[in-house]
């Protein structure tokens, strides 16, 4: 099956992939909510959730409810600006005579 | 889910897209809670006056309204405690919510202005109602709350020119139809889905 090569790196990964189609969807979303979705391990999703962060692509605010830590994340207007292109650039892959 | 660099193809980030975006979909729990005490206080409220003013010598019946504003509180609590607790919002929810907190604010501007000719108040109460309950049913694409806005209108007009004998019925015929059946059918509808 032909592969991809120019679809952007950062978004082009299972599970960096997956939060970031959840997060196009809601406000802001919490870690344990993230998590139960893509049903991932902690530590996986950190640092696929770091490297989003580093990318500038999302938003990651911590902080402390009822003493105990919570990771809000939220994706930003580059993460919406490359998760649309990325999109649109799946539909040229295929459907390529559109 | 695993995180592996190796390639995928079109297909499987199509799915994982689909996938995760079907996974957010609107689904507003505490929903049936608010229509159903709602549903609840006013059908009391609107049944209580009618009887009181019917059956009663009692010069204020209206001052059965007043048990709303308790209600107000309740709502706000109950909504300020369940909404902690939702770990995402999507923007359906909070345009839900948003819409509901709105419509309260207007409801609240109409008593004002309306305060001293209750009377007439009913009908306009209605057909304010009816364009939350129509977004609520357009957002979690629940035909017997868009069905139940529907009735809100048409009772509205009853409430107005359906002269004393049928008029004072208007309002707790809408809360049946507009809030407790829609509520009860929604709230069977969550458990089941949350099976």
């Amino acid at each position: 099956m032909m592969q991809f090569k120019e679809l952007d790196p950062l978004l082009h990964s299972q599970l960096r992939l997956a939060v970031m189609s959840l997060l196009m969807s809601v406000e802001e979303a919490e870690f344990s909510f993230l998590q139960e979705k893509t049903q991932a391990t902690s530590g996986n999703l950190s640092i696929q959730i770091t490297k989003l962060k580093d990318g500038g692509y999302i938003s990651v605010v911590k902080k402390f409810r009822k003493n105990y830590p919570l990771t809000l994340c939220k994706i930003t207007p580059l993460g919406k600006q490359r998760f649309t292109e990325y999109v649109k650039a799946l539909k040229e892959y295929l459907n390529p005579e559109k | 889910m695993e995180n592996e660099e190796k390639q995928m193809t079109g297909e499987e980030s199509l799915k994982i897209i689909t996938e995760m975006i079907n996974k957010t979909k609107t689904n507003i729990r505490q929903s049936s809670f608010h229509l159903l005490f709602w549903g609840w206080l006013i059908f009391f409220c609107s049944l209580s006056e009618y009887l009181l003013f019917k059956f009663t010598d009692f010069a204020s019946p209206w001052y059965v309204w007043y048990f709303t504003i308790p209600g107000v509180i309740v709502s706000l609590v109950y909504g300020f405690v369940k909404g902690r607790k939702e770990t995402a919002w999507t923007y359906a929810t909070m345009l839900y919510v948003w819409t509901w907190i709105g419509f309260m604010f207007a409801a609240l501007v109409l008593f004002i202005i309306e305060w001293k000719s209750m009377e007439s108040i009913a009908p306009l109460i209605l057909t304010l109602a009816a364009l939350p309950t129509l977004l609520s049913g357009c957002i979690l694409k629940f035909r017997p709350l868009i069905i139940g806005a529907a009735s809100f209108w048409i009772l509205a007009l009853v409430a107005h020119f359906g002269g004393p004998g049928i008029a004072p019925l208007a309002v707790p015929a809408a809360m049946l139809t507009g809030y407790l059946i829609p509520g009860y059918m929604l709230k069977r509808k969550n458990s089941h889905d949350a099976v």
